[in-house]
């Protein structure tokens, strides 16, 4: 087997079994602590530097079994999933939970952890509304209580220096895998979109060096795809966990290729870079805030963000024909936002799909048809070359 | 949006106070002030979340809370052309159905604005109170605990194509995350309190560039005296209702959450709260009660359900059961008037924002259920699983087991909506009532009902 092809396959293991990596982990860091880490704008950096190993918590895609008695049905599926995790004792391999983003469903599950789990719970509200004037010194306080409680949970100070080196190791695996995704939607056709979200949802869990060195071999061998004739789609959504892979897969199986993508588990998390030329802790208060400048995320208040002008111009951007909706069902920011996305794209006349995806029981070969009729609406509206 | 047949209680057996009469002409007389408030000369603001009206009263505005003209459209079974607005222009029904309702006005707004110097909707249509709703000059969010509020008045910034101006309000969540952490104490509290206090601070200034008039301090002060006024007898009304048989239930509460919410400050405010109280301290006197022959007494857990607003107290009472209490009225509404400092009221005012029944962890809810549980001496809870609302949901499966465990009470949960009756199943909620109160009766019958909750004293948890 091929050094990159060993990269990958490891990388995705990581991705589908966190829990198999974090025993490695442990076994290799004796001592050492592991957080969970709440999406979508937890300040990993700051928990590296203490010398912890930060996991943005992944939905595992178990069916919800006791969680149910826990939260609501109508919570989305990640949510349930995070309450059952806590209910069957997949916490533990989290030695603390943190939290840094309000949104009420995650709100929830994170009081259903704290009241079933042995771990402490700790959730530093990071300011929503950023067009305030007081936005850019509220991110920078509450930074500082990261650094505090992080400082205090690991025993240890956090010096500014191992701020930095935190900062660069990060800012080199997002690069990297920036720059796989800048060459899909620049033509190649390398790499699947389940391979992709692979490849992030791993470096979401791993050591970010070790990750980056995987990476690096995983990418390492000479490859070119370009893209063939199928319908060049955007899938755009999923704000705070994965799709489902087999969902991407039916999508690329259905006569559409994924050219590009705002998904959290894909361009969205790794839009930004940490400003290393700044003091280390004012750097990543303005990674928080350049994040939803950069892909503008409805969990955020900023008037001049526009997510819908950013989904129109991705798509000039990567060549895509059409866009299709990824909304986890009861994602409440997803739902509110929706109607600017679609007028938006409609007065670009870009075909567009919005498909509602659950936790379980995701309708497949419906979501098939309902994207070759996309696929079929959007090759209609290609040029007719005589 | 869809209505669902609900079978009739059989017989009308509340004893619905007298003063809530009132109560809806005040309201009414408010709205339909409203409604011609730009032809008065009036800037109109749009705003959801904590009561701001004293702001805007000072401010000399005329307001529109979003969420209580989404809650009077359901109460009036009025909110489908709204909702179908709504869903025309592409909104889940999943979504909180306030917002969806209150957007669906937006649009509605938008679309029939064909004449911009009145700003009011539908002139050609006047039937649809949702289509009354006179558009903004601008919007003000003052949402806590729920991260739909803020984004929802963001959307309807956009819906009006990002041309007004708009002020939001942050709130930290009160979450506990320090070890002095508790209700109304603690560095977490004061850290928030004096955050929110400043925000409303630039809240004035934002104002004054709106109004082109300086802000009016004394005029905040006097609503804020009179709110405070009006809350205080509203928090002595509901300490009479723990006599027993109780003189008044959580539904006569609920009817006077409009007055409290967003009505002026103003004196007859305060004759309204005292109307209340002194209607309810004459029951007490002469032993007559909010219902008749009150057999159980319970709690209601969620946000209220406006579309059965009148047919769920008619439920209840059918079976005996006085619903005394909830989370959406004793832990909400200036509920705490002890901390408004009439001569300096802004710190009080960011206090109450914060106490927001959404805005704290399970671990205050829990302590405040269970107090309230305790000193209302419930016999068993009922949970509204308010499908739209997982803000009020989300603890509610923790409170329910705590409430058994810590106090021996039996709870039931049922599905409805604050806004939307397609999610109310009255068959649901029939049969598990009657099944939690035969429990009850079999437990007294065993003398184990509230066994562990006897004498209860429900301290803060350790």
């Amino acid at each position: 087997m091929s050094e990159a092809l060993e990269a990958q396959q490891r990388l995705q293991a990581v991705a589908r079994d966190p829990r198999a990596y974090l025993e490695q982990w442990r076994q290799a860091h004796p001592g050492g602590k592991v957080i969970g880490a709440l999406p979508m704008n937890f300040p990993r950096e700051i928990a590296y530097a203490a010398g912890v190993l930060p996991v943005i918590v992944q939905d595992d895609q178990k069916p919800v079994t006791e969680g149910r008695a826990l939260l609501a049905e109508f919570y989305c599926g990640y949510t349930r999933n995070l309450a059952d995790q806590a209910a069957t004792g997949r916490f533990d391999m989290y030695d603390a939970l943190f939290m840094a983003d309000h949104c009420i469903q995650l709100i929830g599950s994170a009081d259903i952890v704290r009241a079933v789990t042995p771990q402490p719970v700790f959730f530093g509200m990071l300011i929503s509304s950023l067009s305030d004037s007081w936005a850019g010194a509220k991110i920078a306080e509450m930074m500082g209580e990261f650094r505090s409680e992080l400082e205090r949970f690991s025993g240890r100070t956090i010096e500014d220096h191992e701020l930095r080196a935190s900062i660069v190791a990060y800012n080199k695996d997002r690069q990297l895998l920036r720059r796989i995704f800048d060459d899909r939607s620049a033509g190649s056709a390398v790499h699947s979109p389940t391979q992709l979200q692979d490849y992030v949802v791993s470096s979401m869990v791993m050591d970010p060096v070790e990750h980056h060195r995987l990476l690096e071999a995983a990418v390492s061998e000479p490859a070119s795809r370009d893209r063939d004739a199928r319908v060049r789609v955007h899938l755009s959504g999923h704000l705070c966990h994965a799709p489902r892979r087999e969902l991407l897969e039916v999508i690329e199986d259905s006569g559409a290729l994924v050219v590009d993508d705002d998904l959290y588990t894909g361009r969205r998390y790794l839009s930004t870079d940490v400003d290393e030329s700044l003091d280390p802790l004012d750097a990543i208060g303005k990674w928080y805030a350049q994040r939803n400048v950069n892909i503008p995320c409805p969990t955020r208040v900023q008037h001049d963000a526009d997510w819908d002008e950013y989904l129109v111009e991705a798509t000039r951007s990567s060549g895509a024909e059409a866009v299709i909706h990824l909304m986890p069902k009861f994602c409440e920011p997803h739902m509110l936002f929706y109607p600017e996305l679609r007028k938006s794209l409609e007065a670009a006349g870009i075909p567009q799909l919005l498909i509602e995806t659950e936790h379980e029981g995701i309708p497949l070969e419906a979501f098939r048809t309902r994207v070759e009729a996309l696929v079929e609406l959007t090759l209609r509206k290609r040029p007719v070359h005589v | 949006m869809t209505t669902t047949t609900t079978t009739t209680p059989a017989r009308d057996q509340t004893n619905r106070l007298t003063m809530t009469r009132t109560g809806s002409k005040m309201i009414a007389d408010y709205w339909e002030d409203l409604f011609v408030a730009r032809e008065n000369g009036k800037k109109i603001v749009w705003y959801n979340g904590g009561a701001l009206n004293p702001m805007f009263q000072a401010a000399g505005l005329a307001w529109c809370h979003g969420e209580a003209f989404a809650a009077r459209l359901a109460a009036q079974q009025l909110e489908g052309p709204a909702q179908l607005a709504g869903a025309e222009y592409g909104y889940n029904s999943e979504l909180c159905s306030y917002s969806r309702t209150h957007l669906g006005c937006a649009v509605l707004t938008v679309q029939g604005s064909d004449d911009p110097q009145t700003g009011v909707v539908g002139l050609h249509d006047r039937v649809d109170l949702a289509s009354k709703l006179p558009s903004p000059d601008f919007f003000v969010n003052n949402y806590a605990g729920c991260s739909t509020g803020q984004q929802w008045d963001e959307v309807s910034f956009r819906i009006f194509g990002k041309d007004l101006p708009i002020f939001n309000i942050s709130h930290p969540f009160l979450w506990g995350n320090k070890p002095d952490a508790g209700y109304l104490r603690g560095e977490e509290w004061d850290s928030a309190s004096q955050y929110v206090r400043g925000q409303l601070v630039e809240l004035i200034d934002f104002m004054e560039t709106q109004t082109g008039e300086p802000f009016d301090y004394d005029k905040l002060n006097e609503s804020m005296t009179y709110i405070k006024r009006a809350a205080e007898l509203r928090q002595e009304g509901l300490e009479l209702c723990k006599a027993k048989p109780a003189p008044a239930t959580f539904w006569d509460w609920i009817a006077c959450i409009a007055p409290i919410n967003f009505l002026p400050g103003d004196q007859a405010l305060v004759d309204y709260f005292q109307g209340v109280k002194d209607e309810i301290q004459h029951r007490v006197d002469n032993g007559i009660s909010g219902i008749e022959n009150e057999k159980y007494r319970l709690y209601f857990d969620g946000i209220m359900n406006w579309n059965k607003l009148g047919f769920l107290s008619r439920r209840f009472a059918e079976h005996g059961a006085a619903v005394l209490a909830g989370r959406y009225i004793q832990n909400a509404f200036w509920q705490e008037p002890q901390l408004i400092d009439t001569s300096d009221p802004l710190l009080g005012m960011a206090q109450h924002y914060l106490l927001c029944p959404t805005n704290h962890g399970s671990k205050t809810l829990d302590y405040l259920t269970l107090k309230d549980t305790a000193d209302y001496d419930i016999d068993g809870l009922v949970f509204h699983a308010t499908r739209t609302c997982r803000a009020f949901t989300g603890p509610q499966r923790l409170l329910a087991k705590s409430a058994r465990d810590n106090l021996g009470v039996p709870s039931i949960f049922f599905e409805g909506d604050v806004a939307d009756a397609s999610f109310y199943k009255d068959e649901i909620l029939e049969s598990r009532l009657v099944a939690m109160l035969e429990a009850i009766d079999v437990a007294r019958e065993r003398g184990d009902h509230k066994v562990a909750g006897s004498g209860a004293e429900v301290a803060w948890p350790s």
